[in-house]
């Protein structure tokens, strides 16, 4: 009886790795809502987010609320998900233009949705392999997010706000289900 | 049985040719498993070493750890690596199983970085780990501390860094093009492993400034972007040379950050010149942050001289021209090592990603 060649990948045991709740209910319409942004401080992503919310005000009337990510890299940690589920009816975040932070803007989405909240991740179109593998890595394979043009950390001032009008309609999208 | 008398009897085996007696491995079955290896994603692209349980085996009685004992962690992705998978991937990268407390101490080490743990190993830098080892287990197992001490050409240099490869890859499940995005990445990546040569310099070893003193087995591994080296050796006086460093750590395209870090590799001509000239370790490493950075006005023209919190961008303001700017914050931000031979004076400057943890760790008693 010959040996079998060994498994070098091991299980996969930890929290992270278990099958995501279903991703939460959408409003009808962003009419009046409280929107958070989750800013995961690479450059420019700021200004895109809040130029983001300024056309969402306008054009919604929506409340905004925004706060940054402790480390770009990674998933945010449960006390942070629990305030933006106390804070806010839908959370958009971004803006996801690196290997390890497009990741974390997939699992941010994924666990936020898990919590209720409806998202828009905003990552930029190098990075949908990755941000695709994390979000199926968290239990919810396909996961939709919004994508934007790589790069975004050299544009000008003007050149970030055209590029957050241009995402506005995916945003909305999105986190809304009209016909619901 | 000691890793000593492990090496010699397998001295001895080498020195045998396969006589009549002894049967010859039957190369087909060979290249049908390693072929199989492949199929299943598990290579880092150079054939590996299938692993069977006798093997691994042999692996786990090197160490008092548990099998199932979980050694690092990668939160984001939800994956363990235990000391059994470390062994099976230790044992397919082509490490003998006396090599495994190494691997074992290589791996903490590596998990004590912040940016190791913290998606490095996804990042579009591609990092590649330094490893470094000190103390006995160096002659035991074979490591080259001299000529060519960057490698390639010695087995446990080469399979170390590789073994925390494939657990990167198998374990924590960092795939190329998929989790793993780095732009270029760094060449040798997942084959850096110095020993360093305690015999030619005139320093304490790295471990010492780890924190694992007396000359003891152990340790200490960062993250790396690359490496430069620096060729001086035409001239007698100690402070060129480090002037000459300093302009190699001072290279503009490998700031992104207000502060920045590197090992230096001091080869043992460079090393002894310092200690000759009545340096210590840390003398170096003062001269070297002291004089190590750029003016306001060479950063400005590569676009790197404004600061957004810790991030070096671009700004049209002159008014910082004048000044000099340090880039290196103090010296756990610069550990020197020493390696390689004494035949030329050639040093490396290697980038660090992040910064090291400042801590080494001491190699397991090999039972």
């Amino acid at each position: 009886m010959p040996n079998t060649i060994l498994d070098p990948t091991g299980t996969v045991t930890t929290a992270a790795a278990r099958p995501a709740a279903p991703r939460a209910p959408r409003p009808a319409t962003l009419r009046g809502a409280r929107v958070g942004l989750l800013i995961n401080t690479k450059q420019n992503a700021r200004p895109f987010l809040e130029e983001a919310g300024r056309l969402l005000a306008d054009r919604y009337g929506v409340t905004l609320t925004a706060r940054t990510k402790l480390n770009f890299a990674m998933p945010e940690p449960e006390e942070v998900i629990k305030e933006l589920v106390a804070t806010s009816d839908v959370v958009i975040t971004g803006v996801g233009d690196c290997g390890s932070c497009s990741a974390a803007a997939a699992a941010d989405g994924v666990v936020l949705e898990a919590a209720g909240l409806p998202v828009a991740a905003i990552v930029t179109d190098s990075f949908r392999a990755t941000a695709d593998a994390m979000a199926e890595l968290r239990g919810a394979p396909g996961y939709t997010y919004a994508t934007t043009a790589h790069p975004i950390a050299v544009l000008t001032e003007d050149q970030v706000k055209e590029r957050a009008a241009r995402v506005l309609d995916d945003l909305v999208a999105l986190l809304t289900e009209p016909d619901a | 049985m000691t890793a000593r008398r492990m090496t010699a009897r397998r001295m001895t085996a080498g020195r045998m040719t396969a006589g009549p007696a002894e049967t010859a491995p039957d190369p087909d079955e060979a290249q049908r498993a390693i072929e199989y290896c492949y199929e299943q994603g598990w290579s880092d692209g150079l054939p590996l070493v299938p692993a069977s349980t006798p093997l691994v085996d042999r692996f786990l009685a090197t160490t008092d750890k548990d099998p199932g004992e979980i050694i690092g962690s990668l939160e984001q992705v939800g994956r363990d690596c235990t000391v059994y998978t470390a062994a099976v991937n230790a044992a397919m990268a082509g490490c003998e199983p006396e090599y495994f407390p190494v691997v074992l101490a290589a791996f903490e080490a590596l998990m004590r970085e912040r940016a190791a743990r913290g998606g490095g190993f996804q990042s579009t830098s591609g990092p590649a780990p330094l490893i470094v080892v000190n103390g006995k287990i160096r002659t035991e197992l074979g490591f080259n501390s001299a000529g060519g001490a960057f490698g390639p050409g010695f087995r446990p240099n080469m399979t170390i860094p590789r073994a925390i490869g494939l657990i990167v890859r198998n374990a924590f499940g960092i795939h190329p093009h998929v989790l793993e995005q780095a732009t270029q990445g760094v060449p040798g990546r997942w084959s850096l492993c110095l020993a360093e040569n305690e015999e030619e310099s005139p320093w304490e070893p790295l471990a010492a400034n780890g924190g694992v003193p007396g000359g003891a087995s152990a340790v200490s591994a960062t993250l790396t972007r690359t490496m430069e080296f620096v060729d001086n050796r035409h001239t007698p006086h100690a402070e060129q040379v480090l002037w000459d460093l300093a302009d190699t750590i001072s290279r503009i395209g490998s700031l992104i950050f207000k502060e920045t870090a590197v090992a230096v590799v001091l080869c043992p001509e460079h090393a002894q010149m310092f200690a000759n000239a009545g340096m210590s370790k840390a003398d170096v490493q003062r001269w070297l942050i002291e004089h190590s950075g750029r003016t306001g006005r060479d950063l400005r023209l590569a676009g790197k001289n404004g600061l957004h919190g810790i991030g070096r961008f671009g700004s049209d303001d002159t008014s910082g021209d004048a000044e000099f700017n340090r880039i290196i914050p103090g010296p756990r931000g610069i550990p020197v090592v020493v390696a390689g031979a004494k035949n030329a004076a050639i040093s490396m400057v290697v980038r660090i990603f992040g910064e090291w943890s400042g801590t080494s760790v001491p190699v397991g008693e090999i039972k």
